[in-house]
Formats: C-alpha cells, structure tokens, sequence
C-alpha cells in the first residue's frame, strides 16, 4: 500500500479483453438528463440532413456529438449546433474539430471511453478520405457504439464537384463499417434509428455509416413523421444492451494493439465474422420497427415490380432517389416494350447481401445495372452484381450502365435509354455495355 | 508535490514486458510516469504510434501496461489505454476526456479521471503537428507527454523536425559531401506556449524529482499541459550501455535540450543550464558520446581531447552557436506570462 491513500474497492468482472467494474457508471443518470425534442408524433417538413441530425439528437445514448463541416453534410452539423443554442441543449455537447482526420481520431477516443454511448458525425467525399486512416482502424475497432453519416458526394477534387453521387460510400466499403443507404426524408430518418440497435449488438460490434445523396437528399425537403423521444429510447433499449466489453473508463483494458501476422488473421477473421451477423439481425430490427411505428424498417433492398412467382426480363439493379424515378416509368416503359420489369435499390451496402441479390436476379433474364459512382471497370455495382451471380447454371445476362455522377439528374429520357440496352440484350441484340448516360444520351 | 521517495514506492502501470532496447530512456519516464499516476485517480492513456506503442502493445507479446499481476481491486488503480494512429495520441484523449467530463456532469461517473497522451516527436511535431496544436488550442483537460528521441525511431531512425543539428539520420546521413542533418530543430516549446498550453516543459527523467515534479503538476494543471521528454536513444544515438541518464543529464547542461518548465501565468525557468558557454559542460563532450556525431568530433589519440574532425571545424562553430542561440532562446521564452 503505497501513501496515495485508502483502496477503493469496487467489483470486477472478467472479460475477453480485461476487467469491468460496472458500479462506476450509471447511465440511469444520463437517461434522466435528456431533453427531448419531440413528446408526440409530429409530422414535419425537412431536408436530408436535418432529419439525421434531429434523430441523433432524439437518443439518449447520444450526448456527444463531433464534427467538421464539409459540403453537403454541412446543415447536419449546423443542425446540432443550432438545437445546443437553445434551451433543448440538455447534456449534449458537440465538439468542433480542425479536420475530419481529427473527427475520427476524436470518435476513437470518445467511444473507447463508454462503449454504451454513441457517438456521431457527418461528413462527405474528400472528408471521408481524409478520415480514412482512422475509419479503417475503427472498422476493425469493435467500437459499434459510433454512427458516422455520409453525405454522398463526388470524389475527388480534380475537378471538384460538391455533388451527391455515390463514389465515396463505393469507395469506403473496405473501411469495414456497416454501410446503410438511404433515399428519401422518411426513411433517412428511420434508418438513424435503427441503425445503432444494428451496430451495438453483441456479436456485431461494428460501427455504422448511414448515408444519403448529397443534394438531391441532404437538401431537398420532404414530409416526414418524427416520433416521441420516448418511443425512440424505448424501441432502442429492446435492442442496445450494456456492452459486454469494457470501455477505457469503467475497465481495465488496451485497445487498439499491434499484432503480428499470425495473429492478424484471426482478428481480421473476427471482424468479417462479426459484420456478417448484420443479415441476421438487421430482419429481426426491422420487424420490431415496423410493428412499433407503422413504417417499414431497415431492408438489404427497395423492390419495385417483382412478381411474387415467375421469372422477369429486365431486372434493374441501382441505389439512391433515382430509383424513384425508374419506379415511376417502369410499369410504362414495360409495357411499351412487352417486358415483364422489375428493379431494387441496394440499402445494405456492406455488408452486401450477396446471397439475397442472387436470389433475387437469378430468374431475371438480363440485369441491367445503373451505376452513379465513376469506376475504371464496369462499375462496383456491377462487380458486385457478377459476384452475386457467379456460378448460376443460366446466368442473366449483365448490362452495365453509367449514369448521375456528381450528381446529375437521371432523367425519364436517360432512363429510357439505358432500359433500351437490357431490351436489346434480352432480344439478343448487340447492345452497348459500361456507357455513360446523360440527358438520354449515350456519352 | 509528493516526495521522490513516495512516488518511487507507488505501483507503475508500465510493466515489464516491454521490448524497448535496453537503456532506452522512453522506458524510464514510462516507468515514472505509471509511478506518478497511481496517485488514487483512475488513469487512461491515449498513445500514437511509436517505439513507446509498438513495444508495449503488440499481441502476442505481453501487454507492458496495467498495474500489478491480476485486475486490480481498487478502481483508482484499473487502467485503460488506447492507440490510435501515429498523429491522433492528443485527439483521441481529448475524446475521453471530453466523454469523462459529460458522464461527471451528468452525475451518471462518480469517480475521478485522469486522461494522458504520448507520442513520439515524430507522431507529435511532423505528422501530429496539426493535432498537438488544436488539442493545445481548444484547452483540453489532459496532459501531453512527447517523448523526443529525434528521430522516426521504430522505422529505422528516420530525419524528425526536433533532430539536433549536424546529426546522422538515415535520411540526413553524414557524408563526404554532407554534414548530416542540416535543419534547426523546430521551435516546439515556443509553438506549445503560443497555442495556448498552461504548462510547458522539457524535462528528462535524468533530473528525476522534477520530473516527477513536472508531471504531477501536468496532472493538476486544469487546462493543457505538454511535458517534453528528450530521450536518448541508445541504437539511434549510438552511445554506450549505461550512459542513458549520463548523456541525458549533459545534454541538458550543455545547452542542446535544456530543462525548462514554464507555466501560464507565472512564466518559466530555465534549470541546470549555464547562461553562457563558460557556466556549461562543453558540447563536444555531448558530441563526442554518440556516434552519429562521429562525422563532426574525433578524441585526439595523444591527448584524450574532443575536437573538430578535420574538415568539419565549420560545423562545430556553427553547433556551439546553435547551442548558445537556443539557450538564449528558452530563457526569453522563461519572461513570457
């Protein structure tokens, strides 16, 4: 016993990777503490990014919030800024940093501490390379407790374009965190929700990256439902139980260690194992949602026009708001062409739902897959999409189509024009393959 | 302040274990520094990448860190650390100390917590530059040691910004045709103390009780204090077994890294440092112990003296006036409130 006074003992509990002692936290305390934004079902209009941010601000586990402005994830930040000026600001803090790099770097601390807090931010293109150093460790971190939200844009500065497509999402699907795509004020708002009861389940552990278009989502307003602060916390504790593993305040623990080879198969093993467990739990979150606020909850895909039995000819294979615009000419277009059309929007970006996309494009007699996101080959979906299908006795044949990057509309006329290769593929016609379509035409 | 002999007592949370090369000086002001924290506050440690990091880290090795044999019972004494990138130590201990200050207001942590980084010099003053000085600049609650061994050490003893002048770096290497290193080391102390710290040292376990001194008072400083620690580094270096502390505590007295602890408000003071080259050991006695100075002095075979290698006398003249200049320096960094 050294001079520096009297012991004081708590109870620990042993764990894979050190000590807890539970007793020195009490979140209770923090649950009490919180403001809620909302006490009834409101309806409102919105834009993108304030509804993640308004979502965020509605948990009680998120009193921390980080963030350096970047355009189009700007107003998600200004949002949380704004409501902490007020009297609503409770708790909550939000920190400004000098560079993403620090915003990430700043996450790893923050959600080492307290493993049953969860800490967010906003950011896009540029912003998230920059962060990526960092994002890679906190992909293989088991921190799920952080919600990073991507503000799709372009990549990169030559030339810049402040934009919304897809490029840095696609980019960033190695980082290793849970990619969540949304389109659409409702369902971004939704997805927020759901997104940590995904992220900080036991055997997943991994952190999450909701995202949405900039531009054509972030700023664009909607109506949308927001519900009672308490419904959200009560939906979210039948899902976020405390961690298991302890964080840096309340354990006796390293994080972060160096490994040699040998042993960096079994942790990247354990990564990749943990991520895959989304497929199951991602259902089973769903379905509470649903029965709990009337909405559909988080899904691997949006579907439009697939029969419940029977085969389709052209199957279409995107993401993002432009999928609305495919929904509304579809049942036209088809019928036009004497096609059976059908089409999904990926939501579960990574990890991929390999075995559902297959399952799903399998008995479709083309895909034609519309990418928004510049790639040398013929476009990640599409890569994604071959995968997906590798090894079927009768493979679809598979159309890659470019289109909408850096944020171009994807108009009726271009929608048609990339439906027209699938028809021509499907009549087993010559058809163009990897074109880059703007404004109906073929560049 | 607590007595040397009292802090030498307590239980460190740097355990053996670590592969730092013997007479490594980081492994000494660990080994302090874990004594000086086991002060009744439960401690977490952000650490960047470096020779620090990878020694004392890497799995499957044993974990150099945690104090004694088994979890301890004493919450105060549990203790947590976390490495991150090489540049981010300051920032991510921000994160946790930001994290503890909520959980205390919110009244939902009922204990005390003390939050530390270290880093190399090279994760903290060339890639980590931006990161020390907005840590710095934003007032964080934690103390930030920068162990400056003036090199990339772990990836081979690579040129670093705070590397003395004239040295021999594996990318600054002496030669016929170079004298080594030919950069002034960055002004750090100075860049710490306009970016707003509260306190601001360079200090060397050498000097052992104001080292434990500077660090306790680091702990208590309410804002940001960043606590310097020039660290010989025996295979960078290039000196003999045993001479850590030795060449530690000349270098400091002849001038190249002087002790010096300055405080906001108060201003500093510069220790154990002649104001002029006559109040202090001469440098080539400093040169002449590491061999990445042996481009610059040899001993004369007759007399046993340190002197210019023919050929670098220049050079020589040019180190002493870098010396006696950044003296000089750090006593007008001393006046400043």
């Amino acid at each position: 016993m050294s001079a520096r006074g009297p012991a004081d003992t708590v109870p620990h509990i042993p764990t894979l990777s050190g000590e807890r002692y539970d007793s020195v936290l009490d979140l209770e305390q923090l649950r009490k503490a919180h403001v809620p934004m909302h006490t009834v079902r409101t309806d409102l209009t919105a834009d993108g990014n304030t509804v993640a941010a308004l979502a965020m601000l509605q948990m009680w586990r998120a009193p921390l919030f980080a963030g350096f402005p970047i355009t189009p994830s700007t107003k998600w930040l200004e949002t949380i800024a704004a409501h902490l000026s007020t009297s609503q600001r409770g708790l909550r803090r939000l920190k400004l940093l000098e560079a993403e790099h620090a915003v990430a770097d700043y996450m790893a601390g923050a959600a080492g501490a307290c493993r049953d807090l969860i800490v967010s931010t906003a950011t896009s293109s540029v912003g998230l390379d920059h962060m990526t150093e960092t994002t890679r460790s906190l992909g293989a971190s088991g921190l799920g407790n952080i919600v990073l939200v991507n503000v799709y844009r372009s990549t990169a500065n030559y030339p810049l374009c402040i934009e919304g497509d897809p490029s840095d999402a696609l980019a960033h699907r190695d980082d290793g965190f849970i990619q969540l795509a949304c389109r659409g004020k409702q369902q971004i708002y939704d997805t927020m929700i759901q997104a940590p009861c995904l992220s900080m389940q036991h055997d997943v552990l991994t952190p999450v990256m909701p995202g949405y278009y900039g531009i054509k989502d972030s700023h664009r307003n909607a109506r949308l439902t927001v519900e009672p602060d308490a419904e959200i916390h009560a939906f979210q504790d039948r899902w976020i139980k405390p961690c298991p593993l302890p964080g840096l305040i309340n354990g006796d623990t390293a994080m972060g260690n160096c490994v040699t080879s040998k042993h960096f198969q079994g942790f990247k093993h354990d990564q990749k194992q943990r991520i895959l467990r989304v497929f199951d739990w991602m259902p089973r979150i769903a379905a509470d949602f649903e029965r709990t606020f009337g909405r559909p909850g988080l899904e691997f895909f949006d579907l439009a026009g697939w029969p419940d039995e029977g085969d389709v000819d052209l199957a279409v294979v995107t993401m993002g708001p432009d999928f609305g615009t495919f929904e509304w000419l579809r049942e036209e277009w088809a019928a036009q062409a004497g096609m059976k059309v059908a089409g999904l929007a990926i939501r579960l970006l990574n990890p991929l739902p390999r075995a559902a996309l297959r399952a799903r494009v399998e008995r479709a007699k083309v895909v034609l897959v519309v990418n928004q996101a510049h790639h040398s080959g013929r476009g990640h979906l599409t890569l994604d999409v071959a995968d997906a299908i590798a090894g079927l006795e009768r493979p679809p044949i598979l159309v890659s189509a470019f289109c909408g990057m850096g944020g171009a509309d994807v108009s009726q006329p271009t929608w048609e024009a990339m439906l027209e290769q699938g028809a021509l593929a499907h009549r087993g016609l010559p058809y163009a393959d990897g074109r880059i379509y703007h404004e109906g035409t073929a560049l | 302040m607590s007595s040397y002999k009292e802090v030498a007592q307590r239980v460190s949370c740097f355990r053996p274990g670590s592969t730092l090369c013997p007479g490594c000086m980081e492994s000494v002001a660990l080994q302090n520094t874990g004594r000086v924290t086991d002060n009744g506050i439960k401690t977490v440690l952000a650490i960047g990448t470096s020779c620090a990091e990878v020694s004392s880290l890497a799995f499957p090795n044993v974990v150099a860190w945690g104090r004694g044999d088994s979890a301890p019972d004493d919450f105060a004494r549990s203790f947590g650390i976390i490495h991150n990138v090489f540049e981010s130590a300051p920032t991510v201990a921000e994160g946790v100390r930001d994290v503890g200050d909520l959980l205390t207001e919110a009244g939902a942590l009922r204990k005390p917590l003390q939050v530390l980084s270290v880093s190399g010099d090279g994760g903290a003053l060339v890639i980590g530059l931006r990161a020390l000085l907005h840590s710095i600049y934003r007032r964080s609650n934690i103390t930030i040691m920068v162990l400056v061994n003036e090199f990339f050490a772990n990836t081979g003893f690579q040129y670093s910004v705070s590397a003395t002048p004239f040295s021999d770096t594996s990318t600054t290497p002496a030669g016929n045709a170079s004298p080594g290193n030919l950069q002034k080391p960055m002004d750090y102390l100075h860049l710490c103390i306009a970016a707003g710290a509260d306190l601001v040292a360079q200090v060397s376990p050498a000097h052992g009780k104001l080292f434990i001194n500077t660090i306790e008072k680091g702990l208590a400083t309410p804002g940001t204090a960043v606590i310097f620690v020039p660290a010989p580094c025996i295979s960078g270096w290039k000196f003999e077994d045993g001479k850590t502390l030795d060449l530690a505590l000349l270098g400091a007295r002849c001038g190249v890294f002087p002790t010096f602890v300055w405080e906001r408000g108060k201003g500093g003071v510069v220790k154990d440092c002649g104001a002029t080259p006559a109040d202090r050991p001469a440098v080539e006695e400093f040169l002449g112990m590491q061999r990445r100075f042996s481009h610059l002095v040899q001993k004369d075979r007759i007399t046993g003296e340190l002197g210019p290698r023919p050929g670098r006398e220049r050079e020589l003249i040019a180190f002493k006036e870098w010396v006696q200049e950044n003296v000089e320096r750090l006593h007008s960094l001393c006046a400043l409130k």
